[in-house]
């Protein structure tokens, strides 16, 4: 896979971190190029490339198809694997356990905790967390379907919600069951777990597998069924579908079909669009409003599924966030004390983008992006499916 | 979705395809493996390599070689593309300047002059006919790797010109390492840095009595032409951009115009779109399949457009065997007989190297043949370096038949 | 003036540094003469295999046992040249099963270590070999980067008091009677000769053998076998694997550095200095290569060379294929032989007993002139070239730890008695440890320099580069030599244009005699990898030779300039 590269340095000129930090050489370097002299059981000498944030840039715009984010992560990993966890990766890597700790009843007390400065300095002296790191408010009505359809024989589609939905975002899975609903599907909501994405991207790879071989449990038996796996978190999905397979280098029948199953829900919408199928019943919504499609949505390399659907609302205008912003955050990097300000300064040209429309309003798939853009730029943000509920007057 | 038009590839060519029929109300999708060649250009419109009479030149070459692009789609497409990529660049504010009729000659950072056609104000005092005005300073920075002003000033030396090297200070509180040329554009869009910069410029041109300065092609990123303006009004000397190595920021400056006008024009870019299969039914090809994560994702359109470069924009594959595959499609390719007829043993040989004139033989409206000379694909046609029969580097010739084919696609393909 | 010596060598390869250091060791008086750049022949043309001795417990036990003393001894002398892989022979579908207990045995009897490997073990670690191995035997093969050899020997040499003049083509060899009293040499960049008298002349000059005897009107026949190989982008093994089998083409993969070195072919040619790669040779090496990595034609080659054998067969052995010539070394004294005095030639033999025939051939010079002091050259480390610029990392686990090889034998040098002592830089040599794959990978980290690499495939700074240059080392082609400098898979595409510029600024800060036109050797070099390119050029290869020459035609010109 590294024997495509050319060094044509392309990739380089597109990586939002190495534009912004002198401490990130650049993803020619840290990926084709460093990877020739690294060697399992001997240590990865290059702490640098934990820089990489992951948001996969790099691939997209690679001419000869080297996936360097792949070759990143790996390298990372088997860091990890030499050096250990460090506590606090391992925490935010565990976002599921965080959540369920966090979600619930006692969440008004989590999130005063949390809102507090004096928490959240320690949890930058103790723990490496920024202390103005975006850290989502956690829910005390933790995402539930209500009523829980069996398996059966008519239109029927899976949710994945994903930890964020569950714990900070329940209006998320709400307006997707509805708009999911309104396209005459039952909705089933098994159990699930944690993707394993942050897993992945702090380098925890045995933990990933884990939790990628569960979800793969919990789903099986529905796509076993022909029922599809719809999810609103882009990167949960990607996860789905790529990451985990590919990373963990997990290929048996169980988990291609778990991954050929699963959609993002405007990709899923857009299929529906395209036989036909997708309800046009829309009211019109006179709105300019910026969307910035996450890195991580881009990795499914499978167009701009929301501008497809949302075209389809009278008077709706999207303004696209420049091709390959990234707003920095990716995932859990931009939290950790070191990366913050970097994060930051990647998502600059984004932020600028997003204050320059004026609107107070943005759109973002993915809730991370979603938290960093809200928190760098003050504008309020929603998932897309939330804009298509209330065009479908949900 | 459906589209009236899908392209292959987000270079040069394809994007001109891109932007013509976009301009003609069409919906367009463009499908791009990731960002093409361009970046790995001078950032000039290279027409004809020989001489400083090109159009003459070429007018000899279309009678002489009947296969060569330019001859298939004719010259008056090629002055078509040329006045409006011109067009097209001073709309972006990154104006063109030169035409084919007068070859232009420019420095290189090795200190050779180079001909091209058409080039960005940002070097245009480089040019060779004037650069004999008086003496002449090339400056750079030590950070950035691919460019050193000695070399470069010993061998203009050796052709005639008066020229001094001398590396400057980067300014203090910027980059010290990892200094790409982009990176160091960047810099250059900072007040204080072309502040600084054009301070130690003045400083050279007072004692060194400069006319001209060549300075590596880092000025800037989207303001280079202002950027160039204000380092003369300080430095007191005419200032021109010398072309770095891949990626370098005028091919790139040239690409964001193409890639800007097209998203402008409502061109639906899909950068990361692998095309990797081709469906077709008889003639007509009715969808494409590109890489996606955990399955392809299928496109169809009523027309298309092959744009997806030769043996170096990865449009062509060769393997050990001496096979050589279209990568998209799975088109026929023209191509040398044996794989020992492939190279010449110089690697400077004059004539370049059979193998890559291998590509994508076409009728005159450019629709793919096969080996017997049949149509493949009616309503395809293939432009820019996937074209049989030229070699775009040893020719110079790359932007332009880019443009001629290009743009002039449409025209052919009604 | 004429120089005056004890004894002059012919060849600066492996073999003729090697007597250099010997001699000088042992207060003898030696200069050395090279044609060419050091390690330019053969020594610097071979797949880079420190020898466990394996491969020829069958074909030549006397071969199997110097490699294995040589190997420890090498291991003790010149860690940094050296990385510690191991060695694997493996038997796959295409050999003799019954061979591998005959191999074990000889083994033993050839002093060879040799354990079997689990093969559950062997795929753990070279998860990409043939699933289908049936056997695996582990010994104590490595590999060597020759290069780095030849320059601590010759920093050795110098500090001992020798000279070594390199780039000195031997025109003449001048006979008083039977006996050579003298050479005549030209500096090849000034054009001057230069007589040296000498009581002995050392022909180590490998499969130029032959023709520097024949200047001193003696007949040595020597069979020039040359071997070509093809360096793979990447290491599919970081172990050396060798087939099972009785010696043949092909049956060798060399981790070393960052690439894999398929092994090798072996062809008569006519003439050392010419001959080319033929594209069945490629095409065999693959195939073989295949046998053992399942896909490995579908990896990307980087470039496809040759190095020729100084194979040498006794008259009246004629005959036979020459993989059956014993690869063991002939110490010829050619006053026996042919009735010539002050004539020794040294042929045969392989790299990792480049030491022991040296100090075969000393012993025999030493004897002759009445010097009785003893050989040294097993326990001295070799100092490691201030070029390296070490880094200064955690230990590895494990690895060098096997053989405690230089543990014991830092402290002897430097050398007492010497003349000169070794400077600041050359004591680094004292904390040398064996060579890592990721060593400069982590001395860029060290020192942030990844923004100022010069070679970035090689990961070769800009101040290495620099320290090359100023320390007198003139050609691009020494510069990839000494730094692996357009070595990596851009063969040349980016780096070498920034090398021949700064050879350019270094040259003009120092007064050269004989100053290098930058854009000749920008030239040259291109041409040079080309040829090495070639037989090998197609996928990604093909486009990024394509890549470079937009590099060099399409954006800088090199076609237009012409030389100054």
């Amino acid at each position: 896979m590294l024997d495509h590269c050319i060094k044509c340095n392309i990739c380089t000129n597109a990586c939002p971190v190495a534009a912004v930090s002198d401490r990130f050489p650049g993803p020619k370097y840290v990926g084709p190029q460093a990877q020739r002299f690294r060697r399992v059981g001997q240590p990865v000498p290059d702490a640098a490339v934990d820089y990489c944030s992951g948001c996969r840039i790099c691939n997209l715009v690679c001419p000869t198809g080297v996936p360097i984010a792949e070759l990143n992560a790996r390298a990372r990993a088997q860091m990890v694997a030499e050096r250990g966890l460090p506590l606090r990766n391992w925490l935010i890597a565990h976002t599921d356990l965080i959540g369920r700790l966090s979600a619930g009843p006692q969440a008004p007390l989590v999130n005063a905790l949390l809102g507090w400065a004096g928490t959240r300095w320690l949890a930058e002296q103790c723990l490496g967390i920024h202390r103005h790191a975006p850290l989502p408010r956690a829910t005390r009505y933790p995402f539930r379907a209500r009523k829980q359809p069996r398996l059966g024989r008519g239109k029927q589609v899976v949710y994945f919600h994903g930890c964020a939905t569950r714990a900070y975002e329940p209006h998320v899975g709400a307006a997707a069951l509805a708009v999911l609903a309104r396209q005459g599907y039952e909705v089933l909501v098994p159990p699930q777990n944690c993707c394993g994405l942050p897993l992945l991207s702090n380098g925890d790879f045995a933990a990933a597998r884990r939790a990628h071989m569960a979800n793969v449990r919990h789903l099986w038996p529905y796509v076993q069924a022909g029922v599809p796996i719809v999810g609103t978190s882009t990167s949960c999905t990607l996860t789905l579908k790529e990451e985990a397979p590919e990373l963990l280098d997990l290929h048996s029948h169980e988990v291609q079909a778990v991954a050929a199953a699963t959609y993002d829900i405007f990709e899923f919408l857009r299929h529906l669009a395209e036989r036909g199928e997708l309800c046009d019943a829309v009211r019109p919504l006179e709105q300019e409003l910026p969307y910035h499609m996450p890195c991580q949505y881009r990795a499914h390399r499978i167009g701009q599924p929301v501008v497809d659907v949302l075209s389809m609302i009278p008077g709706l205008r999207l303004k696209l966030s420049p091709a390959a912003s990234c707003c920095g955050i990716a995932g859990t990097y931009g939290l950790k004390r070191e990366k913050y300000a970097l994060a930051q300064a990647v998502g600059r040209p984004l932020f600028s983008f997003i204050t320059q429309t004026g609107s107070s309003l943005a759109l973002c798939d993915s809730e991370t992006c979603r938290w960093q853009i809200s928190h760098a730029t003050g504008v309020a943000t929603k998932h897309p499916i939330e804009l298509l509920a209330e065009a479908y007057e949900l | 979705m459906h589209y009236d038009t899908i392209i292959i590839g987000a270079g040069l060519a394809g994007l001109s395809a891109a932007l013509r029929r976009a301009a003609l109300g069409e919906r367009v999708l463009v499908l791009a493996k990731g960002y093409g060649a361009s970046g790995w250009t001078a950032g000039c419109v290279d027409v004809w390599a020989a001489g400083d009479a090109p159009l003459s030149a070429l007018a000899t070459l279309v009678r002489s070689r009947p296969q060569h692009p330019y001859a298939l789609v004719g010259l008056e497409a090629l002055q078509r593309g040329l006045e409006w990529v011109r067009t097209l660049a001073a709309a972006a504010g990154y104006p063109l300047v030169g035409g084919w009729e007068r070859g232009l000659r420019l420095p290189t950072a090795l200190g050779a002059l180079r001909s091209t056609c058409l080039v960005p104000l940002t070097m245009v005092a480089g040019e060779s006919r004037q650069l004999a005005d008086g003496p002449l300073l090339i400056a750079g920075l030590r950070e950035l790797r691919d460019f050193f002003p000695p070399l470069i000033a010993e061998n203009l030396r050796a052709q005639g010109y008066a020229a001094t090297g001398c590396y400057l200070q980067m300014p203090p509180g910027e980059r010290q390492r990892e200094c790409t040329p982009l990176h160091v554009a960047q810099c250059f869009e900072q007040a204080h840095v072309r502040a600084n910069i054009g301070q130690q410029l003045r400083t050279h041109v007072r004692q060194g009595g400069y006319r001209r300065i060549g300075l590596p092609g880092v000025l800037g990123l989207h303001q280079a032409p202002a950027v160039v303006a204000e380092l003369q009004a300080l430095s007191g000397a005419l200032i021109f951009e010398i072309p770095t190595l891949p990626t370098s920021v005028p091919g790139l400056r040239l690409f964001h115009v193409f890639e800007q006008a097209a998203l402008a024009a409502g061109v639906r870019m899909q950068v990361g779109g692998w095309v990797v299969r081709a469906e077709a039914e008889g003639q007509q090809l009715v969808a494409v399949y590109s890489r996606a994560a955990a399955r392809e994702q299928r496109h169809s359109a009523r027309r298309w457009v092959l744009a997806t470069g030769g043996m170096l924009g990865g449009g062509l594959r060769s393997d050990a065997h001496g096979h050589i595959i279209e990568t998209a499609l799975g088109l026929p390719v023209a191509k040398p007989y044996s794989r020992a007829e492939w190279f010449d043993p110089l690697l400077f040989a004059p004539g370049g190297h059979p193998i890559f004139q291998a590509g994508i033989a076409v009728d005159p409206q450019l629709r793919p043949l096969d080996a017997e000379g049949r149509v493949v694909y009616e309503n395809v046609a293939v432009v820019g370096g996937a074209l049989a029969h030229y070699d775009e580097l040893r020719e110079g010739c790359r932007e332009g038949v880019a443009l001629a084919t290009g743009y002039g696609e449409e025209q052919k393909n009604r | 003036m004429p120089y005056e010596t004890e004894v002059l060598i012919i060849g600066g390869g492996a073999t003729g540094l090697g007597c250099a250091l010997d001699l000088a060791l042992r207060g003898i008086g030696c200069i050395l003469v090279e044609k060419g750049d050091l390690a330019s022949g053969t020594t610097g043309r071979y797949h880079g295999l420190l020898h466990s001795g394996g491969r020829y417990v069958t074909s030549d036990p006397q071969s199997a046992r110097e490699c294995a003393r040589e190997n420890v001894i090498l291991r003790r002398i010149m860690p940094h040249c050296l990385e510690d892989t191991s060695g694997v022979f493996v038997v796959t579908p295409w050999d003799d099963a019954d061979y591998a207990d005959q191999f074990v045995a000889n083994c033993h009897a050839a002093g060879v270590a040799v354990q079997e490997l689990p093969l559950a073990e062997l795929q753990r670690r070279e998860s990409l070999l043939n699933r289908a191995i049936s056997r695996a035997f582990e010994l104590h093969d490595g590999s060597a980067d020759s290069f780095l050899a030849a320059r601590s020997l010759a920093l050795a040499v110098e500090s001992a008091g020798a000279r070594i003049f390199s780039y000195h083509q031997l025109e003449r060899l001048i006979r008083m009677g039977d006996r050579v009293v003298a050479g005549v040499v030209t500096d090849r960049r000034s054009g001057e000769q230069q007589r040296i008298d000498c009581a002995y002349v050392l022909n180590a000059s490998g499969a130029w053998a032959g023709r520097v005897a024949a200047l001193a009107g003696v007949q040595l026949t020597l069979v020039a076998g040359k071997g070509t190989m093809v360096a793979m982008n990447h290491r599919m093994v970081n172990t050396v694997v060798n087939r099972c089998k009785y010696p043949a083409d092909g049956d060798i993969i060399v981790p070393i550095h960052t690439v894999a070195v398929l092994g090798t072919t072996d062809l008569h040619v006519p003439d050392p200095d010419h001959y080319g790669i033929e594209a069945h040779e490629v095409a065999l090496l693959l195939a073989e290569g295949e046998k053992l990595i399942p896909g490995l034609s579908r990896y990307r080659a980087l470039r496809a060379w040759a190095g020729v054998r100084p194979l040498y067969q006794d008259s009246g052995q004629r005959g036979g294929a020459d993989r059956a010539i014993p690869r063991t070394f002939k110490l010829l004294d050619h006053r026996e032989r042919d009735g010539v005095a002050g004539l020794i030639s040294l042929v045969g033999g392989k790299w990792t007993t480049y030491r022991l025939m040296a100090e075969e051939a000393v012993n025999l010079v030493a004897q002759r002139l009445g010097k009785l002091q003893p050989c040294r050259t097993a326990h001295e480390v070799l100092p490691v070239p201030a070029t390296e610029h070490r880094a200064h990392l955690p230990p590895l686990r494990g690895a060098a730890a096997r053989y405690g090889a230089q543990t014991e034998h830092k402290a002897t040098w430097p050398i007492n008695g010497l003349a000169q002592p070794w400077g600041q830089n050359e004591i680094q040599g004292l904390d040398a440890d064996y060579y890592y794959l990721g060593q400069h990978l982590g001395a860029v980290e060290q020192s942030q320099a990844a923004g100022d690499l010069i070679c970035e495939c090689e990961l070769v700074t800009r101040a290495r580069v620099l320290t090359a240059l100023e320390q007198g080392i003139h050609t691009l082609d020494d510069i990839r030599r000494t730094l692996r400098v357009g070595m990596g898979p851009c063969q040349g595409g980016w780096c070498v244009y920034r090398t021949a510029a700064l050879l350019y600024e270094v040259q003009q800060t120092q007064a050269q005699d004989a100053p290098i036109d930058p854009n000749m050797a920008l030239r040259d070099f291109l041409q040079a990898r080309w040829k090495g390119a070639l037989p090998i050029l197609w996928g990604d290869q093909l486009r990024q030779a394509r890549l470079d020459e937009q590099i060099y035609v399409g954006l800088l010109g090199v076609d237009l300039i012409a030389d100054s």
